[in-house]
């Protein structure tokens, strides 16, 4: 044997070895994407607004607060834009300590001074902060509230990297997708607030004791049809306490034994609530999930810390709303972009109906080749077949998603590998008709086709390339098979090809079977 | 063995024909799209609801669009697909008018249960109606649950078993069938008397919204446009100027070719068949590659002969390399079409008319073209670089 075959040996078993132990056990080691396994996609868009917005209105009250204890004058503070505070009909001699007051406790503001207001703009970099703040934490929510729920290997993860407003999960498995969704979308914004007015049937009616408009202090808040409660409510627009102040929940009963919900309050939120309500007796007491109410019990003493969320609860609804409040609102409102739910039999399907296309074109190829060029064909299927083998690997390797486009991908490839070989194969065939030896011939060959081989799987990998930039979830998969089928086409159809060549071809042959 | 001794067909005697075809192919294409029906976009790329649905009966087109008539959606796109009459792909679009931009996937997710709704058969609805779930829609937890005052210790086993059963042959049809999976007996009965077979099942529910469906379209132009790019640059790469603007017309050429075929056929245009028609180039442009080296080499050895018969002569070759490289992935292709399933059926179908679309063009389009410029600008003959 000479000397360059051994090492050559040694590096294809190597490398062989290496495939097999990377992939086996099949099952374990590939990963198959949602389209293969069933499961549920979303693509969701946190509106990162609302939490600009909420910083700005708690900075409006904060900016009254102090204008007050300093006995400046002012005759309005508002926020026309969810980044701009307005502070209106302030006394022009008093200009100055108001900018004082504002470059000092307000930094995170650029202030701008008129004769008899003031403009305050929320700096670039604080929204920014905000914004990028609401994406973390509404991630972190979503996963706390997917693992709690008991998803294996959920994937969640920001789309478009930092400054991206989007997260994309992946549950596969699922077969439940509407009890997921609800459960990821429910900002459970949780707030008890005291009832001013109502229940009534509609606004009108409600606001008709207030000549038809909000007063300052309150808000509108509906009752949520799912629960028992019904109308509208006049709530004060700042609530006692939230779901912030919660210390603990729980799954529990009501005194009819419905599903219910029990809290408990930590030692600050219990202080606000036992005063709120030992000063409001007989009046209700809204409880208030999302903007919308969900039971207005009466207050009928003073309460401590400790209560229950009545509401026409299902022990599912019930067992949801302790898991949302348990994992924490969301920090701004969720929008489903795109819902992809793939069934368990489609995908089983799929595997079955990718498995036998595979088969079938495997098989063709092999007839083709070996009835083509006999026993240089096995030379080939060999290649192919470890060429598929290293796909595989490189899949497991890489924790790659194998996708059904990422079936096709490996299809295509056992069609177009081969064609390395067939310009060797057509290029020796040449050779030899020009009357050179078997040997020259095939290392002429090999040479000669080497450019065209080159050259023929650089454009369709420039192609795969921006496919896989570009593409989504089960496109990437095809992509990715495509690109690693390619370039280890260039390793089995050049090296390991003509390593079988140099194994099997001796130079006392008279004939050679291609 | 060998497919042809040395072939001696004059391809280039049929350039003009080949040329009248290729346009009359485009020009029916861009016809078609601009005054005829245009293109008809996935909801990848449109957005709205692409629901597939199995039932346990067979049933046709008419009888599926004539349920969805009774809610308003007659004009649904329904198309059969799997075997038997029973399984079915409906596309739902909301009117524009209807619902704004950030309401609308949730307009999109009601529609798709009216949908289902709508063609759940009479029996269903009286099941319903008498407060049964439907065994076939039922998901494990919920099942296990059900189970669980009947056979406390093997409520979450059975559940699973059952599961397993949907997933494996898809809608169960009869009680019998859970029989034989040897539950107990009370298990049996509590399913029986809780819950009852619905007729047809949801085997997966796509919905895209208009800012996904946005972004999609215009990831998928970008795909398209930097791998043509890319392409460019390294044909500018690779070749001198005429054997560049050949291959970049032929590129062009299996673009607009395969969609005009493609819109002929009632199939969408969604980003697998992006895919396939990126790949298409790429392969096309294989081709022509490979030919273009044998042109050069060739330029070296038949100095004396004129530049057609070297075009000729490179072409026939390389034929059979040409024929058997596409005919394998030919074949490949048609394993992935007959046998892939419906999900992937269109990619396949494109891939399919691609391949033969990319043969075709190397040979009667690339070569020629080379040709042409020459004549007109009489540069010098070699393909270039190397």
């Amino acid at each position: 044997m000479k000397k360059g075959l051994r090492w050559k040996i040694v590096l294809t078993a190597a490398i062989l070895i290496l495939a097999v132990v990377l992939s086996l056990p099949l099952g374990e080691k590939i990963h198959l994407g949602l389209d293969l396994k069933g499961g549920i996609h979303l693509v969701m868009q946190v509106v990162t607004d609302d939490a600009v917005n909420i910083e700005t209105s708690q900075e409006v009250l904060r900016l009254q607060e102090q204008l007050k204890k300093k006995d400046f004058a002012f005759t309005s503070v508002t926020n026309p834009k969810i980044d701009e505070i307005l502070i209106q009909g302030l006394n022009p001699d008093q200009e100055g300590k108001v900018k004082d007051l504002l470059d000092e406790s307000f930094r995170e503001w650029d202030a701008s001074m008129g004769a008899d207001r003031a403009t305050l703009k929320m700096t670039a970099q604080v929204n920014q902060y905000l914004r990028e703040q609401a994406v973390n934490q509404a991630v972190e929510t979503i996963r706390n509230r997917v693992d709690q729920f008991g998803v294996a290997e959920p994937t969640i993860q920001r789309q478009g990297g930092i400054g991206g407003e989007r997260i994309i999960v992946e549950l596969p498995g699922v077969d439940n997708p509407d009890r997921v969704k609800n459960i990821i979308k429910t900002t459970a914004l949780l707030e008890w607030s005291l009832v001013i007015a109502g229940p009534s049937p509609d606004e009108a009616t409600l606001l008709a004791a207030y000549g038809g408009q909000v007063p300052e202090d309150g808000r509108v808040a509906k009752a949520d049809p799912k629960r028992r409660s019904e109308g509208v409510f006049l709530v004060k627009k700042v609530p006692t306490v939230t779901g912030k102040d919660l210390r603990v929940v729980r799954r529990s009963v009501d005194e009819w034994n419905n599903p219910a919900v029990a809290f408990s309050l930590n030692p600050d939120g219990a202080r606000r609530f036992e005063t709120a309500t030992g000063e409001n007796i007989n009046k209700l007491m809204a409880i208030i999930l999302d903007g919308k109410v969900q039971s207005a019990p009466n207050i009928e003493s003073r309460i401590q810390g400790d209560g229950i969320i009545q509401g026409n609860f299902t022990v599912d609804e019930a067992e949801d709303l302790v898991l949302i409040l348990k994992s924490g609102a969301l920090p701004a409102t969720i929008k489903y972009l795109e819902e992809r739910t793939i069934g368990p039999s489609l995908g089983a399907d799929s595997i079955r109906a990718g498995l036998l296309a595979s088969a079938v074109a495997l098989a063709l190829v092999v007839v083709f080749m070996i009835f083509y060029y006999r026993l240089a064909g096995l030379n080939a299927i060999s290649a192919l077949v470890l060429n598929v083998v290293l796909i595989v690997a490189c899949l497991a390797y890489f924790k790659a998603n194998l996708t059904l486009p990422g079936i096709a991908g490996i299809i295509l490839t056992i069609g177009m590998a081969v064609d390395a070989n067939v310009l060797i194969f057509e290029r020796i065939k040449e050779e030899l008709a020009l009357g050179k030896s078997i040997l020259a011939s095939i290392a002429m060959g090999f040479k000669r086709a080497f450019s065209a081989i080159f050259d023929s799987n650089v454009t369709t990998i420039i192609s795969a390339v921006f496919l896989f930039q570009f593409g989504t979830g089960p496109i990437k998969g095809y992509a990715v098979t495509l690109v690693v089928g390619l370039v280890a086409n260039m390793f089995t159809a050049v090296f390991v090809s003509r390593l079988i060549f140099d194994l099997t071809v001796s130079g006392k042959s008279r004939t050679m079977s291609i | 063995m060998q497919l042809f001794k040395t072939p001696h067909i004059n391809f280039m005697k049929y350039k003009y024909v080949a040329l009248a075809f290729s346009a009359v192919v485009i020009l029916a294409g861009i016809l078609n799209l601009t005054v005829g029906q245009g293109f008809k976009l996935g909801v990848d790329f449109r957005g709205g609801t692409l629901l597939r649905v199995a039932f346990a009966r067979p049933t046709s087109v008419g009888d599926v669009r004539q349920a969805l008539g009774k809610i308003g959606l007659g004009d649904a796109s329904i198309q059969e697909i799997g075997k038997g009459g029973r399984e079915f792909q409906i596309r739902t679009q909301l009117p524009k008018a209807e619902g704004e931009a950030d309401k609308e996937l949730e307009a999109h997710e009601i529609m798709a249960s009216r949908v289902i709704e709508a063609l759940a058969s009479e029996e269903d609805k009286l099941d319903i109606g008498r407060g049964l779930k439907d065994l076939n829609a039922l998901d494990e937890t919920s099942l296990s649950f059900l189970l669980e005052p009947a056979v406390p210790e093997d409520a979450a086993a059975y559940a699973r078993e059952i599961a397993e059963l949907r997933k494996n042959q898809g809608l169960i049809l009869d009680f019998g069938e859970i029989e034989k999976l040897g539950l107990k007996a009370e298990a049996v009965a509590k399913l029986r008397e809780k819950t009852y077979l619905g007729s047809l099942s949801p085997l997966s529910r796509e919905t895209v919204g208009p800012q996904v469906g946005a972004d999609l379209r215009k990831k998928a132009t970008l795909a398209t446009v930097w791998a043509l790019v890319g392409m460019l640059v390294y044909i500018a790469l690779r070749f001198k100027i005429a054997y560049g603007v050949s291959a970049i017309l032929t590129l062009t050429h299996d673009v607009l070719f395969t969609l005009a075929v493609f819109s002929f056929t009632s199939r969408e245009l969604n980003l697998p068949v992006v895919a396939a028609i990126l790949t298409i180039v790429g392969f096309s442009i294989n081709d022509t590659i490979v030919i273009f080296d044998r042109v050069r080499d060739n330029l070296k050895v038949m100095r004396r002969s004129p530049f057609e018969d070297i075009l000729n002569a490179s072409l026939n070759q390389m034929l059979s390399r040409s024929i058997i490289t596409s005919g394998t992935v030919f074949l490949t292709v048609l394993a992935l079409f007959l046998f892939g399933g419906q999900v992937i059926n269109d990619f396949a179908f494109t891939m399919l008319v691609g391949v033969l679309e990319g043969s075709y063009s190397t040979i009667y389009l690339s070569c020629p073209v080379v040709l042409f410029w020459q004549r007109i600008f009489k540069t010098q003959k070699s393909p270039g670089k190397k």
